[in-house]
């Protein structure tokens, strides 16, 4: 029994020496190359560490919609992109995300459409967008649109109708 | 196809994910081996399959609990994202992730010349057939030891070559093969130990564990963790048919007499002096054969310690750790 009890202790040392050693491993990259994807409190904070990265975001907010955004992800290598994602006033539950990447960039966790029940060619400003609609995981209406602007893609997905997403879509483009 | 373009797909997610859940189980396993002194190779042989079977599954399997796992936000949250290093542009300009994928491709070629066209050769090709010889008198050993082992009796073939050497052939009919050059250097007591062994090994074939891991291991021809740890379960292999045949023969020391004859030279000529083995111009792979022979016969040289722990928790929470841990490793 103490020589389980003092495997036990032994183990559990060497896995937190392990997580430690994870963790400083995974702060490394970011300490090495400053264009790695990391976290940003502003949109202006982004435009400074990564200058010449142009950021679409929307003009036209709905009241639903709170300002400023709860997260924004960034980076500028491999490839340019970033994420920004918006709380429901007065909530804790993400309603908006706007991504724009020059890769694959996968963004599906706090919004995701599971079914798509309408998808069209939505035209918006000389862009051909396509939007979706359909629901996300606990069944509450979604939808998304997603178009390209220069070598960027954009994609802008929201927990309602495609009402409001159309409309903050558009207030993206000049 | 970019590098990052390739690590993000499935395949390259999962190529990327399986050697990192491998390298943190092969480490979890490591020390859980050393924290709760488990030397049983029997044991340490079960430990080091979560290694070699975890990291086939752990991909889709974390996927199918967490679709959203491989999303920005999870790896921003990740205790370790592969991907900051694998994008991490070296002074040249080269991604890490490119030399991460020579090594994989390195591995690949060695788990190919290596293992898989070897084995393949083997088992289309046997080097040596019972026609090539004739049938060896052990007296009564074999079939006695057959009978403890619950075996049927095999035939044991003797072939006309200097050479020393001694194995089975573990098919429907098990054959043993060994060289009238064996039986020459061999005493009877350290004959009898070494046929012990590979009737140990007929024994444990009717469970083929070893066969089934090299099939779940192809999935992994190009991860260097799994290809070290399968190797090393090969050895745990070799031992527990070393303790199967000391509790057979009940002489540890036989045993260790008869595989002081298998050391090789450059020359192929079987020499006796541990120092002599580690000389210059010597292959990387006939030293690792002399170091995995030096290793069994220190064993079999110590007196065995006393009882070893209940391996079921240990096994549990080493498991747990690995599962738990790996989830947030991206």
């Amino acid at each position: 029994m103490k020589k389980q009890l003092s495997g036990i202790a032994a183990f559990v040392a060497a896995v937190a020496i392990l997580v430690a050693a994870l963790l400083l491993a995974n702060w490394a990259p970011l300490a090495l190359q400053k264009e790695t994807l990391r976290r940003y409190n502003s949109i202006e904070e982004v435009r400074a560490a990564l200058p010449g990265k142009v950021i679409y975001v929307p003009s036209y907010f709905p009241q639903q919609v709170s300002w400023p955004p709860s997260k924004i992800l960034a980076q500028g290598k491999p490839f340019q992109a970033s994420v920004i994602e918006f709380k429901r006033a007065g909530s804790d539950e993400a309603v908006l995300t706007i991504s724009q990447a020059e890769g694959p960039f996968n963004t599906d966790r706090d919004i995701a459409l599971t079914t798509v029940s309408e998808q069209v060619q939505y035209i918006m400003k000389g862009r051909t967008a396509a939007l979706q609609v359909g629901t996300c995981g606990n069944g509450e209406p979604c939808s998304r649109m997603s178009w390209n602007e220069g070598n960027s893609a954009i994609t802008v997905t929201m927990r309602s109708g495609p009402f409001e997403l159309t409309r903050i879509s558009e207030s993206m483009l000049h | 196809m970019g590098i990052s373009t390739f690590l993000n797909t499935s395949v390259g997610m999962y190529v990327v994910q399986s050697f990192c859940h491998s390298l943190v189980a092969a480490v979890l396993v490591d020390r859980a081996l050393k924290a709760w002194k488990i030397y049983d190779p029997l044991i340490r042989q079960r430990f080091r399959l979560i290694v070699i079977l975890f990291p086939i599954f752990s991909f889709p399997l974390y996927q199918l609990i967490n679709p959203a796992r491989s999303s920005v936000f999870f790896r921003m949250e990740a205790l370790f994202d592969s991907s900051r290093w694998l994008t991490l542009e070296l002074g040249w300009g080269v991604p890490v992730g490119v030399l991460f994928l020579v090594m994989l491709g390195a591995t690949s070629l060695v788990f190919l010349f290596q293992e898989l066209i070897p084995v393949l050769r083997h088992t289309m090709t046997p080097k040596h057939s019972v026609d090539e010889g004739t049938h060896f008198d052990a007296g009564t050993f074999v079939q006695d030891t057959a009978k403890v082992l619950a075996i049927r009796k095999p035939e044991v073939i003797l072939i006309d070559e200097e050479e020393p050497f001694l194995f089975s052939a573990t098919g429907r009919e098990a054959v043993i093969y060994l060289s009238s050059g064996l039986t020459r250097v061999l005493s009877s007591e350290e004959l009898r130990a070494a046929i012990a062994h590979e009737l140990a090994h007929i024994a444990r074939s009717r469970r083929p564990l070893l066969v089934a891991l090299f099939l779940f291991r192809i999935v992994q021809f190009f991860n260097p963790v799994v290809l070290v740890k399968y190797r090393r379960a090969v050895r745990d292999e070799e031992k527990i048919c070393d303790d199967i045949a000391v509790a057979l023969t009940g002489n540890r020391g036989a045993l260790a007499g008869a595989l002081k004859n298998f050391y090789q030279k450059p020359d192929k000529k079987h020499v006796l002096s541990s120092l002599q083995s580690s000389s210059a111009n010597m292959s990387l792979e006939e030293y690792s054969h002399n170091l995995h022979l030096e290793s069994r016969i220190a064993r079999l040289e110590t007196e065995p310690a006393g009882p070893e722990p209940d391996p079921l928790a240990p096994f549990v929470l080493t498991l747990s750790a690995v599962v738990l841990l790996n989830y947030l490793i991206v």
